[in-house]
């Protein structure tokens, strides 16, 4: 579909399902709006990169093909950012998020890899976002991502995160929740 | 052969128009952000007849090089010519209408349809076709079947505009003084601006004119509508408007920009210190450049709309074109723009910052997207669209007596800039021709 | 065997083709690519077109109509929407002369 991943070696069974498990607490927190304690999920190095998507010809592609680093991007995020992103979230006077979008992610089609470095798995996966607001407003956003999950002290961090929707429109006004 | 558009047959005005609004009153309704109606009036009146944003220099390099874009619904290629000059395209196909570009950058020799095999040069000439040979053998003359291209197109200070109508005036006087304002963001250092790369479009439900009008004279809303996004960002409150010493609401022809004089309320929101920073840095090359007064613009409490979609923020950068899809849909192109002389470093954090603040993850636009939607949304009641929205503030606050060009108005807490986008858009409607709109500007066409 | 002139070298710099425009056996593309001649048939095998309005790129000519691509020493076509060879005609210089070597048997009228 994008990228073509980096053929790796498989990680165990248990890694797998311990990495699923990880990715699936994450889905949960988001949806239950525990943005603190999503923001400890991610390592404190975080990248959280989510390039704008161009419809491009096959023979003018950008640097990734439909994407390039230094063009515009719905996140391009540090650790620094995304508590910023949180910090607007929890304000009172965060109009748009009263009353609440009530989230769903689905996470699906986990693979889980071993990356080159130290103690980081490389996890695919693809997702479903689902959100509502006010009575009948729904938006969903689907795509994939391509993490770099590593083990440290505090247990699985979340180091990287590319996330690649197929829309070079996005369908809706805004991305008021994490993917 | 020219295959330039001709002017289209303009139809009468909607009776009974000039009970949706009446700015010397300060009203409008919610009926001219839902009615289909009004809304084919606007494709046709307003759309196909005003100067349009279609491209920023920056994005066309070198010949072939091109982007796709749309006027009003109608999509179009914007292209750069071997001589160096830009030419604008219907992109259909003349001869069953398909797209003929489906991308929406790149580079390329020309434009061949993938229909019939129908291939245009850069210059929008049919140069051949698959099956020449039965095109030839019917007498078929190419030179009459290129590219319908747009009647006139010409830019300033890198930003491109169009008009489908060869009687428009020229865009020098469309935008009148504006351009003295424009200056402030870009053409305040040598060499002037780009965008960085890729276009973030995006989907409202909302009318085109509540979103421009936002951006031609509505700094009142941010204190109120922004004040989570700047307490996240800032750690505190929106800086409070009515407190400023100094400020200004200016409109022409329904353009207007609306702005303090604080150097850098603008750019702190994207809470980069270096950003300041390098606002302060130019700001003396600035003042050299364009004067002292607009040296405090670059970057301040500030927004603009040129009339009629295209609308910047000064400081965050962020340039947009709210595309119209429909009375009660647009979709949104955002672009950051950038001083090209600017550090790496800094067109990076500009980039970022934009996104960050003012895109469709930014915190700042959250709050903006529910109050457009719901502003058009509620229109969609019968009854709720025939009632009166107050859009009066600073009715008598023109000033007479003021070195600055365009129509000056004390202030940027004011709707006249509202009134004056929303009134040019109303004689439009009302105009079967450009001699018909009547000149309602009062102030200096050119600055001292 | 005939000799047909097609120009002088110093009407053809490097990188460049020049249409030759001949009514007996149809126009000739001549090609300078660094210092070395080439001669094909100018008309596109695919539809009505000059190849030498087209752009050389490396040692093929583009064709400005459909941008399919042949090869100037063989005239092989190599991109679509071409699939018919391109004739190819053996050069020869003399002097600042250069001459396409044509089989007049071979050919039918242009």
């Amino acid at each position: 579909m994008f990228t073509k991943t980096p053929d790796l070696p498989i990680a165990s069974m248990e890694e797998l399902f311990e990495l699923s498990a990880f990715l699936h607490k994450e889905a949960r927190l988001l949806d239950e709006e525990r943005f603190e304690e999503w923001l400890e999920m991610l390592h404190e190095e975080i990248h959280y990169w989510m390039p704008g998507i161009e419809n491009r010809r096959r023979e003018n592609p950008l640097k990734e093909g439909f994407y390039d680093k230094d063009h515009m991007a719905y996140f391009d995020d540090r650790m620094r950012d995304l508590q910023r992103r949180v910090a607007r979230f929890r304000q009172p006077s965060a109009w748009a998020e009263n009353p609440a979008t009530r989230n769903v992610h689905i996470i699906s089609n986990v693979e889980a890899f071993i990356a080159p470095e130290a103690d980081t798995y490389m996890v695919c996966s693809t997702f479903t976002s689902i959100r509502s607001r006010g009575l009948d407003e729904e938006y969903v956003i689907y795509g994939r991502r391509y993490d770099r999950i590593q083990r440290t002290e505090g247990g699985l961090k979340l180091l990287k995160r590319l996330i690649l929707i197929p829309n070079a429109t996005l369908s809706c006004k805004n991305i008021n929740t994490f993917l | 052969m020219s295959n330039i558009i001709k002017t289209l047959d303009v139809t009468d005005a909607l009776p009974n128009l000039k009970k949706v609004c009446n700015l010397d009153e300060g009203r409008i309704s919610g009926e001219i952000f839902y009615s289909q109606e009004i809304y084919e009036q606007e494709l046709e009146k307003v759309f196909a007849r005003c100067w349009l944003f279609v491209a920023h220099e920056s994005q066309l390099v070198k010949t072939g090089d091109y982007i796709t874009t749309t006027m009003g619904e109608d999509e179009v290629i914007v292209v750069r010519q071997k001589n160096g000059s830009i030419k604008v395209f219907l992109n259909a196909c003349p001869h069953r209408g398909n797209k003929v570009c489906f991308s929406e950058s790149g580079s390329t020799r020309g434009f061949i349809c993938n229909y019939h095999g129908w291939s245009f040069d850069t210059a929008g000439n049919l140069v051949g076709q698959h099956e020449s040979g039965i095109y030839e053998a019917s007498e078929f003359d190419k030179s009459k079947w290129g590219l319908k291209e747009v009647a006139q197109v010409d830019s300033y200070k890198g930003l491109v505009f169009a008009t489908f109508d060869p009687e428009a005036p020229s865009l020098k006087e469309y935008l009148g003084p504006m351009t003295w304002y424009l200056d402030a963001l870009f053409d305040n250092q040598e060499g002037g601006t780009e965008f960085v790369g890729g276009c973030i479009r995006s989907t409202y439900e909302c009318n085109w004119k509540i979103a421009a009008e936002n951006f031609v004279g509505d700094i009142l809303h941010a204190g109120w509508t922004h004040d989570s996004a700047a307490r996240a960002m800032l750690g505190g409150a929106v800086a409070k408007v009515s407190d400023f010493p100094e400020s200004y609401s200016v409109n022409w022809n329904g353009h207007g920009y609306e702005f303090a004089l604080d150097t850098v309320g603008n750019v702190a929101v994207l809470g980069e210190s270096k950003l300041n920073r390098y606002v302060h840095t130019i700001k003396p090359s600035v003042a050299e450049r364009l004067g002292e007064f607009r040296s405090n613009m670059i970057a301040s409490v500030s927004s603009a709309t040129i009339f009629p979609n295209f609308s910047f923020l000064p400081g965050q950068n962020t340039v947009r074109v709210w595309q119209p899809r429909g009375p009660n849909k647009i979709e949104l192109f955002t672009w950051v723009v950038v001083n090209k002389s600017a550090p790496e470093e800094i067109k990076e954090m500009w980039r970022k910052g934009a996104m960050m603040t003012f895109s469709p993850t930014g915190v700042f636009e959250m709050d903006d997207g529910e109050n457009w939607e719901y502003c058009t949304k509620t229109a969609k009641g019968k009854v709720t669209a025939k009632q009166d929205l107050f859009v009066g503030l600073g009715m008598d606050t023109l000033l007479e007596e003021t070195p600055l060009p365009g129509n000056v108005y004390e202030g940027q807490l004011n709707e006249a800039n509202s009134r004056a986008f929303y009134q040019y858009w109303f004689d439009l409607l009302n105009a079967k021709s450009w001699t018909e709109v009547p000149n309602r500007n009062k102030g200096k066409a050119e600055a001292e | 065997m005939e000799k047909v002139y097609l120009c002088k070298t110093s009407e053809l710099a490097d990188n460049q083709v020049k249409k030759i425009d001949n009514a007996t056996y149809g126009d000739i593309a001549v090609y300078n690519l660094g210092g070395q001649y080439y001669a094909t048939a100018d008309l596109c095998t695919h539809a009505t077109a000059s190849l030498a309005e087209g752009d050389i790129e490396d040692d093929m000519i583009v064709c400005p109509v459909h941008w399919g691509q042949f090869h100037i020493p063989t005239g092989k076509a190599q991109g679509f929407p071409c699939e018919i060879d391109l004739r190819t005609y053996p050069v020869e210089v003399v002097n600042d002369e250069i001459y396409a070597l044509v089989d007049s048997n071979l050919i039918a009228k242009g």
